[in-house]
Parts: structure tokens; C-alpha cells; sequence
């Protein structure tokens, strides 16, 4: 079975095509990044596949539950990253990640095994006991980040994870995403950032004006658009080198 | 200066275009609901009014106490107000990040923020201080000038309680930097009370006597024969003597309303001048404030087997560590307690069991009402306020049923005991007949049960995902419409209810046949009504955000 199947999705925000039928399917071990220019419908794809949106059209299946049908059972088996790290003002880091963890009934023992070692992974010192109104972008990702890995979900969307972290937690994050690929976990990245995608995709998707234009591995966009390094096949297959 | 007026500009630019953008029946709405609640308040003054200037002789002195008691209590009210809100506008609010960037001097944006506080805590007050005082000049037969004189002097008194405040709040943050919001609002309003109470003790130690008055009788004489009751030194008394002064002294107007105006514009210099010194430092140095107080054990210190309880205790925290939720949680609820504590005197006043009944029902209709506004007010905006953690919800696989209902659950377990606690509490004291004490509390879940299922519903159909201060949330819209059906509710039941307490009361005092009929039809269609609004908003409210875009 199939992670993540994606049939023919669309989204209509009021008279805006923002999506005009998106397929795809994932599998365990796959880490599919989604490049794309400013307003190409990349968070978009994101948060309808995390429920966030409601489909104009189209089917989404996780694990094979459908997510309209049976939301409950899709949405067990993700986790989701915005653009955009919004916490609770007035929770402390921990608070947020205990509250997330109780959502999802994380078993106190997994809790305890693995929450040290998140904090430790992601740097995350004393400050997670004071009140998130006062945490940086980055500071906020890293306690999100640490709040999805705790219910350990099988497919992964992380909306542009590198933007405001600092270069240190920016390779742990890199190094974390191989080896959740290994663990056989589903990542689902959008990013703006080439080298990264180059670095960790398994599959490569880029889209432009709500269209899927390419998807394939980094040897197949290669050859499709001629082009040898990452920042050219990406201007050239998104549209976007006219004037360059 | 020319900055401030281009800040007031866009400003006014931005009003303007949100204005023009309300649809026609929110508009509608908005103004109706307004306009009932003004009618009403001049309605009940001008009876108040007009009852007080039939009693003999002492009447119109009876009359201008009552303005100048009313005016001395909207003036500690408008200092409260102006407390509660200044601390985010002037401080904690993510605009001024913006502002403070531009190229335009602090004092601007202190200007622009005083005006914007100054309206945004008064206008509660004013729709009560305009009816009054238009009432007062029907029932003195005033002069046309003295509409729009005494509009304007409101206008300019408004000014000062915002002034004060917003330096007392800049004094204490200047001596006393790393003081959190909790703590600044705490101290502000313990300085108002304790100075207020001295101020009363030391100009009129009579006036604290009014609760040991016997009777209605002692009761008016003693008001009679107070002298001017905030005494010569505070606003609201030049304010009552501006408008006192219509019937025929000419000069006690012009002279208090030109000491109105001095004071008024110099409160406002001495605001700009500790302003220019102080403003932008404070702004900076409460931005460092961090919570310590959070490092101890919360309640969220480990993950919860129930997510009921999580929800509950995410809630609950987020509640008691922002200050303008449960300052004015507080002070509803000592409004409320001072309220049940005075019927302590209807028996006196009422010694005739049927009035004591109609005064048990009006009773129960009034503390519906309030319970309306509070579910308004606190319950209307919870599921707004998730709006930070709102991609976490949606995207787990967390019902939202569950956490509607887990929602529910505890505002209508906080609700119960509120209405429970007033009206038991209220029975008591008005000395009810025995079957009313047990017939109103059950009558009391349902309205509870009502009240908290119309709010927290509309308040998910209409949420406002962009705002996060809940009072704001509870202004817009949603909370309209919310106030709206809250009140027919409560004023449906109260009609469907009306004919049972009508053939119970000509049943016991009257000795007439009961019309079990209509007695039983009443309390049916009570029910019925009761259980639509009980089930209907909540199904709308969670069928709504199944379906809506995050
Ligand atoms: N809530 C909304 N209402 C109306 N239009 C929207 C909404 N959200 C997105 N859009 C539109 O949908 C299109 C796709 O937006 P989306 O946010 O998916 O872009 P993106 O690829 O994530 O861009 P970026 O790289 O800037 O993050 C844009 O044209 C945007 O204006
Ligand atoms: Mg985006």
C-alpha cells in the first residue's frame, strides 16, 4: 500500500485556481521535495493533504484511508510543519510539546525515551520552560520540530524547514531527514532552498501556477532540461530563467 | 506632530475601509443592537428620573445625587477600563514592532495609541452616559444648547481617566522595569481602589454609610441630604455641574466646563511630557520581560492519558496568564457578588410576598442577561483563541466534536456554578416562596447549558482566526450575532415562562384556579426551546469547522 496517494487535486480559492489537479503517490522511504516560486501553490498542496484546506476536487489517501471519508484514521499517521511556527503565546515550549503529545496519546514510556533526546538533537536548552511569546522563528521551529518527531508519524510535510534556522540545527535537520528516510518514514518538503533539495530528495516535484510541471529524481530533471547544476534545471523547468 | 496626524490618518484610512467592507446586514445588526440597548438604558433612566422628581420636596436634589453618584462611578469605570487595555496598547501589542520602526518620534505613537485606548475603553461607558444624560435633560425640560454642550464635554472628560492611566501605568513600568503585564494591571488597580476609597473616606465619610440606611424612605433622605457626592476635586462632579447648571446658572457651566477643559488638556500634556521621557525606554524593556513563574510545575508539566484534560489545562493556562481575560472575569464577578449582596435589602423594601416573587423573577431575567454577556464576552472567543496552535488541531487526528465538547463541558461546569451560586444566593436573600427555590435552579442549567452551547457554537462558526485579543473577537460579527440570539433566547423563555409564574402567583396570592394547560404548555415549549438551542449550535458549530479552509 502506498503511503500517499494523490488523485487529481484541485483548489479554488474563490475565483483562483491555486492547484489544478495534482497526482502523485509516495512511498516508505521517500523523501519528495517540492520546489516552486512565490505563489506557485506549494503550501497549498501542503495543508490540504494535512486537512488544513478542503479539496475543490480530487481524493487523497494515507495508508490507504481517505481523508475526507475517514479523517481520524488519515490524520494518525502525519505530521505537519507550517510555514509559519505559531505556538500558543502563553505556553512555555514543553507545555506545547506535552499538550501535542496528549493529542496524539503518545505512551508515557515513548515519551520518555525519546524526549531527552529530541531536546538534545535540536539544541533545545532551559529556555523550553518559559513562555513561547518570547522564542525566536527559529527557536519556535525547532520545539515544533521536536513536538512531530514525539508522535513519530509515518509521512512527514514540512513546509520550507530550513527558513530562520541557524546553520548548525540547518545540518542536524538535514542529517535527521536521511535518517528518517532510512526508518523507512515518508518526508514531504517544500523549500526554496536548491542545494538542500539536491542534498536530501529522493524525488523532486516543481510546480508553477498550480501545475505540476516535472517530477523525477535529480538525473531524470537533468535530463529533461539539459541543464547539469540545480539552480539551472530549476529556472529553466519552473519557467522562471525568460529574462535571465 | 505632523507624524502623529499621518499615523491618525492611515488609521482613519483603515477604519474606513473596513467599515465600507461590512456587509449590509452586519451593519443592520450592529446598529440594532446598539440602538435597543440605548432606547433601553434612556428608557429605564427617564422612568428613574421622572419617579425620583415626583417624590416632594427633596426631589430635585434627590435627582442631581443620583446624576452625580452615576457620573462619579462611570469616572472610576473609565479609570478601570483605560488600566485594563493600556497595558497592550501601549506596550504589548505587535503594531508597535511596526511603529517603533518607523522614522516618526515615540511621543506620536503614544499620541495615536492614547486617542486609540481612549476609545476603545470608553465607548462602553459613553453608550451608557449618553442616555443618561439625554434622559436627564428631557426630565429638566433643558435648553437645546444643552445636548450638544454636554456631548462635547463628555467628549473632552473621556480624555482625562485615558491621560491618567496611561501615565500611572508608564510611572510604575519606569520604576519597576521588569514588572510583567499581570503585575503592572494588578498594581494600577489596587492604587485606584485605595485611593479612591481614601479619597471617599476623607471628602465624604457619609457616603459609605449608604449601606446601613434602614429603609427606602431613610434611604432617600440620606441621598438627599449628601452633599455633592464625589466632592469638588475630581472630573465627574465638574462634569455633573456642567450639566446641572442648565436650569438657570449660566456661569456654573461656563466655569466648570472651561476647568474641564484646562484639566483635561493639561492631564493630556502631563501624559505627553513623562511620555517623551519615558515611553520609548518602557516599550523596549517590557519587550525583555520573560516569565519565570512558568519554570515550576504547570499543569501541562507531563503529556495527559485524557486529551480531554489536556485541552482543559491548555485552556486554563493560557486563560490565568493573560490579564485582560481574568481581570475582567474578576471584576464581572464582583460586579455580580455586590449585586447579589444589595437585594440583601428587598425584604425591607418588599414586605408583600407577591412582590417578592416578581422581584425573584425579575431576578432570574437579569442574571440571564448577564450570564448572555459573560458567555459573549469569554465563551464566544475560545475557539478564536486557538488560532496559534490551529494548524496543530486541524491536522491531528483530534475530532473537533471532541474538542467542542470538551470545550463545553468545562464553560457549562464554570456557568452552572455561576448561576447556581446568584441565584440560590438571590432566592435566599428575597426570601422566595419554597418552590421557587427548587423550580428556578433547574430552570437555571437549562439557560446555562443554552447560553454557553449559542456562544461557543456561533463563536466556531464565526471565528476570527486573525485577532487575539478576545475582546475584540467577541465585538466583531460573530459575537453579534451570538448577543442576539443569546438575548431572544433568554427573552423567549422569559415570555414562555411568564405564564406559569402567572398562574402560580394568582394560584398563591390570589386564590384563582390554575390553568394546568397553559401551565404545562409554558414549560414544554421552555423545553423545547431550551433543547433546539441547546443541540442546534453546537452541531452548526462543529459541522462548520469540519468544512472551512485553516
Ligand atoms: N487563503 C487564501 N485565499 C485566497 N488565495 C489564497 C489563499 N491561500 C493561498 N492563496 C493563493 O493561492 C496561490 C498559491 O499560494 P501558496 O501559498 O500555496 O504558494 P507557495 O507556493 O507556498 O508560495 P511561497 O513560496 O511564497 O510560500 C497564491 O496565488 C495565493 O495567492
Ligand atoms: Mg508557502
Amino acid at each position: 500500500m502506498s503511503r500517499l496517494v494523490v488523485k487529481n487535486l484541485k483548489k479554488k480559492f474563490n475565483s483562483v485556481w491555486a492547484l489544478r489537479g495534482l497526482n502523485l503517490i509516495l512511498e516508505p522511504g521517500e523523501i519528495f521535495v517540492l520546489l516552486g516560486p512565490n505563489g506557485a501553490g506549494k503550501t497549498t498542496t501542503l495543508k490540504l493533504i494535512t486537512g488544513l484546506l478542503r479539496p475543490t476536487e480530487g481524493e487523497i489517501l494515507i495508508e490507504g484511508a481517505d481523508l475526507r471519508k475517514d479523517p481520524i484514521k488519515a490524520k494518525s499517521h502525519i505530521g505537519y510543519v507550517p510555514d509559519e511556527p505559531f505556538i500558543y503565546n502563553k505556553l512555555t515550549g514543553r507545555e506545547f510539546i506535552n499538550f501535542v503529545a496528549s493529542i496524539y496519546k503518545v505512551s508515557r514510556a515513548d515519551y520518555e525515551t525519546r524526549l531527552a533526546g529530541l531536546l538534545k538533537t535540536f539544541d533545545i536548552g532551559e529556555w523550553v520552560d518559559e513562555l513561547s511569546e518570547s522564542y525566536s522563528h527559529g527557536m519556535k521551529q525547532r520545539v515544533i520540530m521536536c513536538q512531530l518527531l514525539l508522535h513519530n508519524p509515518e509521512l512527514i510535510l514540512i513546509d520550507e524547514p530550513l527558513v530562520g534556522l541557524d546553520p548548525k540545527t540547518s545540518k542536524t535537520v538535514r542529517e535527521l531527514f536521511i535518517k528518517l528516510k532510512e526508518e523507512g518514514k515518508t518526508l514531504f518538503v517544500s523549500t526554496h532552498t536548491l542545494s538542500f533539495a539536491r542534498e536530501v530528495a529522493t524525488k523532486i516535484g516543481i510546480i508553477s501556477q498550480g501545475e505540476l510541471k516535472f517530477i523525477g529524481d535529480i538525473d531524470e530533471l537533468s535530463r529533461i532540461s539539459g541543464k547539469k547544476d540545480i539552480e539551472d534545471i530549476y529556472l529553466r523547468l519552473s519557467g522562471e530563467d525568460g529574462d535571465v | 506632530m505632523s507624524d502623529f496626524w499621518s499615523i491618525l490618518n492611515a488609521r482613519a484610512r483603515m477604519f474606513y475601509a473596513s467599515v465600507r467592507s461590512l456587509s449590509a446586514v452586519r451593519t443592520a445588526s450592529f446598529v440594532f443592537v446598539i440602538a435597543c440597548f440605548v432606547g433601553g438604558a434612556y428608557y429605564v433612566f427617564f422612568r428613574v428620573f421622572g419617579y425620583l422628581t415626583t417624590v416632594e420636596v427633596i426631589g430635585p436634589a434627590l435627582l442631581d445625587r443620583v446624576i452625580e453618584m452615576a457620573l462619579f462611578v462611570f469616572f472610576i469605570m473609565l479609570l478601570f477600563s483605560n488600566v485594563i487595555t493600556s497595558f497592550s496598547t501601549f506596550y504589548n501589542n505587535r503594531e508597535l514592532d511596526f511603529l517603533f520602526s518607523l522614522p516618526v518620534p515615540p511621543t506620536s505613537i503614544y499620541l495615536t495609541k492614547l486617542l486609540e485606548n481612549c476609545l476603545y475603553a470608553s465607548w462602553a461607558t459613553l453608550t451608557i452616559a449618553f442616555p443618561l444624560i439625554v434622559a436627564y435633560g428631557v426630565t429638566t425640560g433643558a435648553p437645546t444648547l444643552f445636548y450638544p454642550l454636554s456631548i462635547v464635554s463628555i467628549l473632552v472628560y473621556m480624555v482625562i481617566p485615558a491621560a491618567v492611566a496611561s501615565t500611572l501605568i508608564a510611572l510604575i513600568l519606569r520604576v519597576f522595569p521588569k514588572l510583567g503585564p499581570r503585575e503592572v494591571i494588578m498594581i494600577s488597580l489596587a492604587l485606584i481602589l485605595g485611593l479612591t476609597y481614601l479619597y471617599v473616606r476623607i471628602n465624604n465619610p457619609n457616603l459609605l454609610k449608604i449601606f446601613e440606611t434602614e429603609n427606602e424612605q431613610t434611604l432617600l433622605l440620606f441621598a438627599a441630604q449628601l452633599t455633592t457626592v464625589g466632592g469638588i476635586y475630581v472630573p465627574s462632579t465638574w462634569l455633573s455641574n456642567i450639566i446641572k447648571g442648565f436650569n438657570g446658572n449660566t456661569a456654573v457651566t461656563v466655569f466648570n466646563f472651561l476647568l474641564l477643559l484646562f484639566v483635561s488638556a493639561s492631564s493630556v500634556s502631563v501624559a505627553f511630557l513623562v511620555a517623551k521621557t519615558f515611553y520609548a525606554r518602557s516599550w523596549l524593556s517590557s519587550g525583555e520581560h520573560t516569565s519565570k513563574a512558568s519554570k515550576r510545575r504547570s499543569l501541562l508539566w507531563n503529556p495527559q492519558r485524557q486529551t480531554a484534560r489536556a485541552i482543559f489545562f491548555k485552556d486554563l493556562l493560557t486563560f490565568v496568564r493573560e490579564p485582560t481575560q481574568w481581570v475582567q472575569l474578576s471584576i464581572f464577578l464582583i460586579l455580580l457578588v455586590v449585586y447579589v449582596m444589595s437585594l440583601r435589602r428587598t425584604p425591607i423594601f418588599f414586605t408583600f410576598p407577591l412582590w417578592r416573587t416578581v422581584v425573584a423573577f425579575a431576578n432570574f431575567a437579569y442574571i440571564s442577561f448577564v450570564l448572555a454577556t459573560l458567555g459573549v464576552r469569554f465563551i464566544f472567543p475560545t475557539m478564536s483563541l486557538e488560532r496559534a496552535g490551529i494548524w496543530a488541531i486541524v491536522s491531528s487526528p483530534l475530532p473537533f466534536r471532541k474538542i467542542l465538547l470538551t470545550k463545553y463541558f468545562f464553560s457549562l461546569t464554570t456557568a452552572v456554578i455561576i448561576i447556581e451560586f446568584l441565584l440560590i444566593s438571590a432566592n435566599l436573600f428575597i426570601k422566595v416562596e419554597r418552590g421557587l427555590y427548587l423550580v428556578m435552579p433547574v430552570i437555571g442549567l437549562f439557560v446555562a447549558a443554552a447560553l454557553v452551547s449559542i456562544n461557543l457554537g456561533f463563536g466556531s462558526r464565526f471565528p476570527h482566526f486573525s485577532e487575539d485579543n478576545p475582546s475584540r473577537i467577541a465585538a466583531g460579527t460573530g459575537g453579534i450575532i451570538a448577543a442576539l440570539i443569546s438575548i431572544t433566547y433568554v427573552a423567549i423563555s422569559i415570555l414562555l415562562l411568564a405564564t406559569p409564574a402567572y398562574n402560580y402567583l394568582s394560584h398563591t396570592f390570589m386564590a384563582r384556579p390554575v390553568n394546568y394547560l397553559l401551565v404545562y404548555a409554558g414549560f414544554a415549549l421552555f423545553l423545547a426551546v431550551s433543547i433546539c438551542a441547546i443541540f442546534i449550535p453546537l452541531r452548526i458549530g462543529i459541522t462548520s469547522l469540519e468544512r472551512r479552509d485553516y
